[in-house]
């Protein structure tokens, strides 16, 4: 092997040992244990035991542990329920980005970068405080009941926070930038003169929308659905804040067997759901847009 | 058709305002109700007061001697500390180790680089929540205390990825003819490093270092697994406070994270999307 070839491995070794070393122990080594951890048998006083046991998952799935429990469908209720918030709260991110997303990209590239700035800067402030704001908004004696009870509109505060609708706000709220920067992509990209061609040769607007517009831009779309629902699903903060102790999500069930129960096996085999969740999303969008979709995605 | 095109046109710049504004509106709303008198209820405008703000750094105030609000500024003062030495922490380390992972993958043809790029973006895409108990199973079993030293290991974990993206985004568009110039003028690979390369990428390493600090201010979900019983963190101070119920300093500590938070982001991003 020639020297410089030895000096270059030699670099390499030096800028990736640490690194790799680090991410190996407390990155994948976590996730290893936390694999481990929900096949494992909970213990009396919050351990764990080191047994097989399946019935961590059978609590959710259906088959529970005929020595302890008998199976509970408000596990799958839940886990359903979190699906559909999360599936509204991408759908509702999307109307509000997309049409912001066309007017932007055809500004010009000052305002544009301006445009970007502004909607990228409230990601990096704090979240607490974010949806701290909504709970002053949304709550009985807040501004929007205030404003709506000053002015005789109705008689009676509504009851605004503690609802579905509140998380899905909240999460909306702080999802923005998730699914503004992948469906801008696209948007931009978009070649207008396929849009003129369309409507120059008779197709309507509806059509040209449906026909040209909306598939050119399916990619941005869909990559962006996938970053915003994969942590809406786990999400504990906003339900916690804006849900109250009603609304019970995934991220709040996970989040009592790990803090109030000390059922971390179980708590475990929930996370699981949602990593089993974010893989069959992940997996499926690699099949959907192929191998230059990852590499779109990852920034090559 | 020239009316509904202009109608068209100007309803999206319309919807785009609106867009603008339900960003905007919550923040200005909450700055702007900080200075509201009303102790009781926060969004009913009864006066313009700087009392909160006088309370959360401390000073004397007439609503802090009857000891109706804020137990503790220093409860509030140690959470703030705590967050800045963590912050100054997992910065230092995350910067490093991401520029090396950056400069390893944009800079060297190896084995394994898709994988290491689909680790690297892991973090990004895994909720919080997940991240935040596997670390918490990893330090129980390891017996390791939980504390300071778990918050720091645990969030740099994530906070590489960060400056690992905003490193690889400068590197990629950088221009490779100096680095060429500089060898062919007969400097070594290091004095080609340290003089050329180091100096065009050190907007990057400064913007994604300012980024994981303030990532690493705000993060609520990881640290509140790990923090373990004795330390508190600005956020986690927060949504403890949030849980027991609202009072009026709360606004004045948040318009004071926002404000940190907007000058250090804008920072950062700015040198992360500098051009040559």
């Amino acid at each position: 092997m020639s020297s410089i070839a030895f000096r270059r491995r030699a670099q390499l070794g030096l800028l990736l040992g640490p690194v790799s070393l680090f991410l190996a122990v407390f990155f994948l080594g976590p996730l290893a244990i936390m694999i481990v951890t929900s096949f494992l048998a909970p213990g009396l006083y919050g351990g764990v035991e080191w047994t097989w046991y399946r019935h961590n998952y059978g609590r959710i799935l259906g088959f529970a542990d005929p020595m302890f429990e008998d199976f509970d469908p408000v596990y799958i209720a839940i886990f359903l329920r979190s699906l559909k918030i999360s599936a509204l709260t991408v759908v509702a991110t999307l109307i509000v980005c997309y049409p912001a997303a066309f007017c932007i990209s055809r500004l010009s590239e000052r305002w544009k970068n301006f445009c970007l700035f502004l909607i990228t800067l409230p990601f990096f402030t704090s979240l607490i405080v974010r949806l701290f704001i909504w709970v002053l908004i949304l709550r009985q004696t807040g501004l929007v009941n205030a404003v709506l009870l000053n002015t005789g509109v109705i008689a009676r505060p509504l009851e605004l926070i503690y609802t579905d609708g509140a998380i899905i706000l909240g999460m909306v709220y702080i999802f923005i930038p998730f699914m503004f920067m992948p469906v801008y992509a696209s948007v931009e990209k978009l070649d207008w003169t396929l849009v003129r061609a369309s409507l120059d040769l008779g197709a309507g607007p509806i059509r040209t929308f449906l026909r040209i517009i909306l598939p050119l831009t399916a990619p941005g779309i869909a990559g962006g659905a996938v970053i915003v629902f994969i942590p809406a699903l786990g999400n504990f903060v906003v339900p916690a804040i804006l849900g109250g102790a009603k609304v019970m999500m995934l991220g709040n069930l996970i989040e009592q067997q790990f803090l109030a129960a000390r059922n971390w096996p179980f708590g475990s085999a929930l996370a699981m759901m949602v990593m089993c969740v974010m893989l069959v999303l992940l997996f499926a969008y690699v099949i959907v847009s192929g191998r230059r979709g990852i590499d779109a995605a990852t920034g090559r | 058709m020239k009316i509904i095109a202009s109608l068209a046109r100007g309803s999206l710049i319309g919807y785009t305002a609106l867009f603008f504004a339900f960003i905007y509106i919550p923040l200005v709303l909450i700055a702007v109700y900080s200075f509201n008198s009303n102790p009781v209820n926060m969004m009913t405008w009864t006066g313009f007061t700087t009392e909160w703000y006088a309370q959360v750094l401390g000073f004397k105030t007439a609503v802090s001697e009857s000891a109706l609000y804020i137990e503790s500024t220093d409860q509030l003062v140690q959470a703030v500390w705590n967050s800045l030495m963590i912050a100054a922490s997992t910065t230092t380390i995350a910067t490093v180790l991401g520029t090396a992972i950056a400069i390893a993958l944009y800079r060297f043809d190896f084995f394994g680089r898709r994988f290491y790029r689909v680790v690297m973006f892991m973090p990004m895409l895994m909720p919080d929540i997940v991240l935040g108990i596997a670390l918490l199973i990893f330090f129980v079993n390891a017996g390791v205390n939980l504390g300071l030293k778990t918050i720091i290991i645990g969030q740099c974990t994530f906070l590489i990825s960060y400056v690992f993206i905003v490193v690889s985004a400068r590197l990629a568009g950088m221009d490779r003819t100096l680095e060429h110039a500089s060898a062919d003028l007969g400097a070594n690979e290091w004095t080609t490093f340290r003089r050329v390369v180091f100096p065009q990428l050190l907007p990057g390493i400064v913007g994604g270092a300012l980024l994981a600090f303030i990532i690493s201010m705000d993060d609520l979900v990881i640290t509140y697994f790990i923090a373990g019983v004795d330390v508190t963190t600005l956020p986690m101070f927060i949504f403890a406070m949030l849980r027991r119920g609202i009072k009026p300093e709360i606004n004045a500590i948040a318009v004071m994270m926002l404000t940190f938070s907007f000058v250090v982001a804008s920072l950062g991003l700015y040198l992360r999307s500098r051009q040559k």
